[in-house]
């Protein structure tokens, strides 16, 4: 099971174990870490669930969908290089260890 | 061991048509879920309720094949599920994402602001329900459709006959007949503009549709954009006059909002938060379950009383006054799950980006002619109803 290091907007850090399959988001909610809203609950309607992750981890993301791309402008917290929905991102082996960002909204 | 659900008997309708919030304050401190004889409906109204429900729609269905709404305008996206919900979505969202509301739909509705305001600016009076809300809102709904030539009035007649007809429990006949009336009325709005649209991919609901792949049904289509009229129009309007009723009975928070125009968005949210356009829209359960350790059965139906979970005060302190600096917290105004509102995104930008604040920056000194004038109404679907304004012309 990968490791999954939040890194929360006041500064606190947050390691869980994550099921591959699940998406990043779910992790997120299932492991109660602050600043993951989700309100649509991974329809990547709402721009709530807004992540940053490092470049090293995105290309083996795989490409960012149309309606992902025009969300990720509107989240509360500016868009940066790595922004993700992390609803729209599934758990995998090669996200072991990877530090995931909670932007300050 | 878990709870019956408990029942309220002694609420008549009318006091939740007048106002809701003092008995969802009543039923959300009585117990997790409800049964509130004069709705003939079992209520939730706290926050994390809600909130659990809606992230578990396997329990917690939409899919009610019997319902009113679909007798009324046909099998729709928000009577289903799954992935039969998530393509239905999928072919309307490219006309509603915040980019191309942005970059397709702002200067139209500020064209329509500017319109509607310029007809009644010099007048120095107005009421606003029917002479700036309504028709701004209508007139957005049917830009976004990709309907031409269908005046506000109209839009407004189907979207209100369409909502009458699936609510119609007491089947009156008269209702029904409308409702009939207003389906008709759209379909044929759609025939005429189909082929135009299919010729001429633009950014409208309908051309998105159209595009859409797989590609909807024209049956598929009508159903959605009656659900688009009955669902689109009067939240924009009631947002409108609340976010412009909460700012005129709070004038130090008004005066913030003046000279901080980022504000706007928050204002916007602690409004339809305060008064929920949509106070509540049912799921149907498929499987016995307890919902905060009471038991509801397979099969029933329950009502998300979001308007009570809006003013839950575990979640929200004095949740019954207008305050935009409250402590920031999500609500549950647009929904959610994935039937979070669809047009959330475009009555952000209407209703606090374009619409209120022109009509402070153009009605002067705009401020309500008498506050005991001022009529707010409804529960299902609450917002003011009459708010006579004056201004200095």
């Amino acid at each position: 099971m990968p490791k999954i290091k939040f890194l929360l907007a006041d500064g606190a850090e947050l390691t869980v174990e994550a099921q591959n399959g699940r998406t990043l988001m779910e992790t997120a909610l299932e492991n109660s870490v602050p600043g993951i809203i989700a309100e649509c609950n991974g329809s990547a309607a709402c721009a709530t669930c807004h992540v940053v992750l490092p470049e090293e981890i995105m290309s083996a993301l795989g490409p960012i969908s149309e309606h992902e791309n025009d969300m990720l402008d509107f989240a509360e917290a500016s868009r940066e290089s790595g922004s993700r929905l992390s609803c729209q991102i599934k758990v995998s082996d090669a996200m072991d260890n990877v530090s995931v960002r909670v932007p300050a909204a | 061991m878990s709870e019956a659900v408990k029942v309220v008997d002694d609420v008549a309708f009318e006091d939740l048509l007048a106002n809701p919030y003092p008995v969802f304050k009543r039923v959300r401190d009585l117990g997790p879920v409800v049964k509130v004889e004069a709705a003939n409906i079992m209520m939730v109204t706290r926050f994390d309720d809600v909130m659990a429900i809606e992230r578990d729609p396997e329990t917690f269905s939409s899919v009610n094949p019997q319902s009113l709404l679909n007798t009324v305008i046909g099998p729709n996206l928000m009577r289903k599920d799954g992935e039969d919900h998530a393509r239905e979505r999928a072919a309307i969202d490219p006309s509603l994402r915040p980019g191309v509301v942005k970059r397709c739909w702002a200067d139209p509705m500020r064209a329509i602001c500017d319109d509607v305001i310029s007809q009644i600016e010099h007048k120095g009076e107005a009421e606003l329900f029917e002479e700036l809300a309504a028709p701004i809102a209508a007139r957005a709904l049917a830009d976004i459709l990709g309907f031409d030539g269908v005046d506000w009035r109209t839009m407004a007649l189907w979207s209100q006959s369409l909502i009458d007809g699936s609510g119609n429990y007491s089947h009156n006949p008269e209702i029904a007949r409308k409702a009939k009336e207003a389906a008709s009325g759209v379909e044929s709005a759609v025939d005429r503009m189909l082929s135009h649209h299919r010729d001429d991919p633009n950014p409208s609901m309908l051309s998105s549709m159209l595009q859409a792949d797989p590609a909807q049904t024209v049956e598929q289509i009508y159903a959605n954009i009656k659900v688009a009229i009955g669902g689109g129009l009067n939240e924009t309007r009631d947002s409108i006059l609340t976010l412009i009723l909460g700012l005129l009975q709070n004038p130090d928070q008004f005066a913030r909002v003046l000279a901080e125009p980022s504000l706007w968005g928050q204002a916007f949210e602690e409004a339809v938060r305060w008064i929920s356009p949509i106070g509540m829209y049912p799921r149907r359960l498929t499987r016995d379950t307890e919902i905060s350790g009471t038991l509801v059965r397979k099969g029933e139906q329950v009502g998300l009383c979001v308007g009570a979970a809006n003013h839950d005060d575990r979640r929200f302190n004095d949740p019954e006054k207008f305050d935009l600096f409250r402590e920031k917290k999500s609500h549950l105004a647009f929904g959610a799950g994935s039937h979070f509102c669809a047009g959330t995104w475009v009555s952000r930008a209407l209703v606090s980006q374009i619409a209120v604040p022109m009509v402070f920056e153009r009605l002067r000194n705009l401020r309500l002619r008498d506050p005991r004038l001022v009529r707010i109404r409804g529960w299902v679907f609450r917002g003011p109803t009459h708010m006579p304004v004056v201004w200095d012309a």
